[in-house]
């Protein structure tokens, strides 16, 4: 069975304790524990041992999307305090200084990004900060690539390209000003397109913004759209 | 190396037109793109087509351009498009065409959600297929891009036969049809103008007919086998369309076509070397024939010359001869069913 869970960001911005108490009565066994300010890091890794976190078989942390460069020392030392089997999320546009992660960087998965971005967007920048940090890992997000280029072909080049990298699947819309919102029956489609790319073994962050009474249902869904259904034609 | 050179070296050509009208091209593209990408955002993307976009840049070329939208609608989007015309105005003497099909805004929702039916207009038609085999992108590319996939999507993803496990050619026939559609289109349309616009231009135009518009429905042809053909062995080809895999042949198809028409038909035909022959005469004749539009004394002798008296003139049949040899080096490619090239273009190029 895929590992699959919510981002606690998307159940309740930064309360994690919150977004945990709400996901308890859920069947999820993966989490990601999300800090998108860097004010909002260091209460997430002072709460980890008191965090009953038994249940998940997979843990990520999202690490904060935008800190200057002097907070970028600070930030990686934070960091270097998560669990070590735990992946570290990065956005690579909030990146100053690759050299500072190099001691985290097999820890590191590097997240494509959204369009508003001016990189890290397409297979090509991706190579571009991979190359950066070699020994990254991958944290593919499928509703930022869908946003990028709907018809699916990116992903693909992104997916066939970083395989070997691959640790963690972000899924959720991402609508026109770039906000994660609930799964819509366009997504769906488009995301069942590339399914057949990412393994069994790949753990399903869910980002999508749920209120407690769609969570069921979401988890649903995207469980659904990634079990590896044929996709053989079957019209005349 | 780009595949005209690298062919070139190997046949032993001397192919000098060609390279001189790309890097005319590439020069005018430069002070375009220095002119207006700043005119360019995400959602909206200069594309230019013709001669520019196939790195075939003579003297008297004119630039066609489009606005290409792929956004939320913006009423500055008009100003946009002016501020372009003003700024081509200065790069070339000569206009678009009267037609109305370039030099505007284009919504990217006809052309992608308009394939075939009565919303095709010969515009749309004309746009769509020009933008996948003939286009090149000014400035920011993303929407430009996108479109190009979407549409190449929608050729793929809704081509019933392709993703079928029995069928073992692997050819998109709903692309190829419009391509070759559109080839007849450009056929019907240039006796369109000979009636519309009287006689002057017209042999400059029927010489170009079976030159450089046959060239983009030959380059849309060998795209198409591409997808077939583009596979280590029958293996591979047999995993990638074991499931409707149609985001990675969007890909595939994509890169292929970011060639000019010329580079896709020397990538694609290098690989065959039991057409040699026939490939170096079709570049040598093409190159012949760049030579004549780049000598503007020639070029100027045949833009004016009169449909009724152009049989008996010496350049218009020499011209003519270019378009003969043309036509027997594609023959011999493309219509002998002893090569594979040859028996995909019988099988499905024709009927």
């Amino acid at each position: 069975m895929r590992e699959i869970g919510f981002s606690t960001g998307a159940i309740a911005l930064d309360d994690f304790e919150q977004a945990l108490r709400q996901l308890a009565v859920h069947t999820t066994d993966a989490i990601e524990l999300s800090a998108l300010r860097l004010k909002e890091l260091r209460p997430l890794i002072s709460a980890l041992p008191s965090l009953n976190l038994t249940r998940y078989s997979y843990i990520s942390i999202h690490v904060p999307s935008s800190f200057s460069a002097t907070e970028e020392v600070e930030l990686i030392g934070l960091l270097s305090e998560v669990p070590e089997s735990w992946a570290l999320i990065v956005h690579p546009d909030s990146i100053h200084n690759y050299e500072l992660w190099r001691p985290l960087a097999s820890r590191v998965a590097l997240e494509n990004m959204d369009r508003r971005k001016r990189g890290g967007r397409t297979a090509k920048e991706l190579t571009a900060c991979f190359d950066m940090l070699p020994e990254a890992k991958f944290c593919f997000d499928i509703g930022h690539a869908r946003q990028f280029d709907p018809s699916m072909a990116e992903a693909y080049m992104i997916l066939t390209a970083f395989s070997d990298r691959l640790v963690q699947v972000h899924v959720s819309e991402v609508d026109a000003q770039s906000r994660h919102a609930v799964m819509t029956y366009a997504a769906e489609l488009a995301f069942r397109e590339v399914a057949h790319l990412i393994p069994d073994s790949i753990p399903l962050i869910l980002e999508s913004r749920v209120t407690t009474g769609e969570i069921e249902r979401e988890l649903f869904k995207v469980a659904d759209i990634f079990a590896h259904h044929s996709s053989e034609a079957t019209r005349c | 190396m780009s595949a005209i050179s690298e062919l070139e070296l190997r046949l032993g050509a001397d192919w000098r037109n060609l390279h001189q009208a790309s890097s005319k091209a590439e020069d005018t593209l430069q002070n375009f793109t220095d002119a207006v990408k700043d005119l360019t955002t995400s959602d909206a993307s200069i594309v230019v087509f013709g001669s520019l976009a196939r790195f075939e840049l003579t003297p008297s070329s004119d630039i066609d351009w489009t606005l290409l939208l792929d956004g939320p609608s913006d009423p500055q989007h008009l100003h946009v498009s002016r501020e372009i015309a003003n700024k081509v105005k200065n790069l070339v003497i000569k206009d678009v065409g009267p037609e109305g099909t370039f030099g505007s805004l284009v919504s990217s929702h006809d052309l992608v959600n308009y394939i075939g039916g009565e919303g095709d207009t010969n515009s749309n038609t004309t746009r769509r297929n020009l933008l996948l085999l003939e286009s090149r992108c000014i400035g920011n590319d993303e929407a430009y891009d996108r479109v190009k996939k979407n549409l190449l999507k929608r050729y793929l993803s809704e081509d019933s036969g392709l993703w079928r496990r029995e069928v073992t050619n692997k050819l998109p026939h709903f692309l190829l049809n419009d391509i070759a559609r559109y080839w007849r289109t450009m056929t019907v349309d240039y006796a369109y103008k000979e009636r519309t616009r009287g006689g002057a231009g017209i042999p400059l135009r029927n010489i170009k007919l079976g030159l450089s518009r046959k060239l983009i429905f030959v380059a849309g042809l060998l795209a198409c086998y591409t997808c077939h053909l583009d596979f280590e062995d029958d293996l591979a080809r047999e995993r990638f369309y074991s499931q409707q895999n149609t985001a990675g042949l969007v890909a595939k198809l994509h890169e292929t076509l970011k060639a000019s028409p010329l580079e896709l038909v020397a990538s694609v035909l290098g690989k065959y070397i039991e057409h040699d022959t026939a490939t170096k005469k079709l570049f040598d004749t093409y190159d012949k024939f760049l030579g004549m539009l780049l000598n503007e004394g020639v070029r100027n002798h045949l833009e004016k010359l009169h449909s009724d008296n152009c049989y008996s003139d010496a350049l218009f049949q020499e011209a003519k001869k270019l378009k003969w040899n043309f036509q027997d080096a594609l023959s011999s490619i493309f219509l002998e069913k002893t090569s594979l090239l040859g028996e995909f273009t019988i099988r499905y190029g024709v009927f």
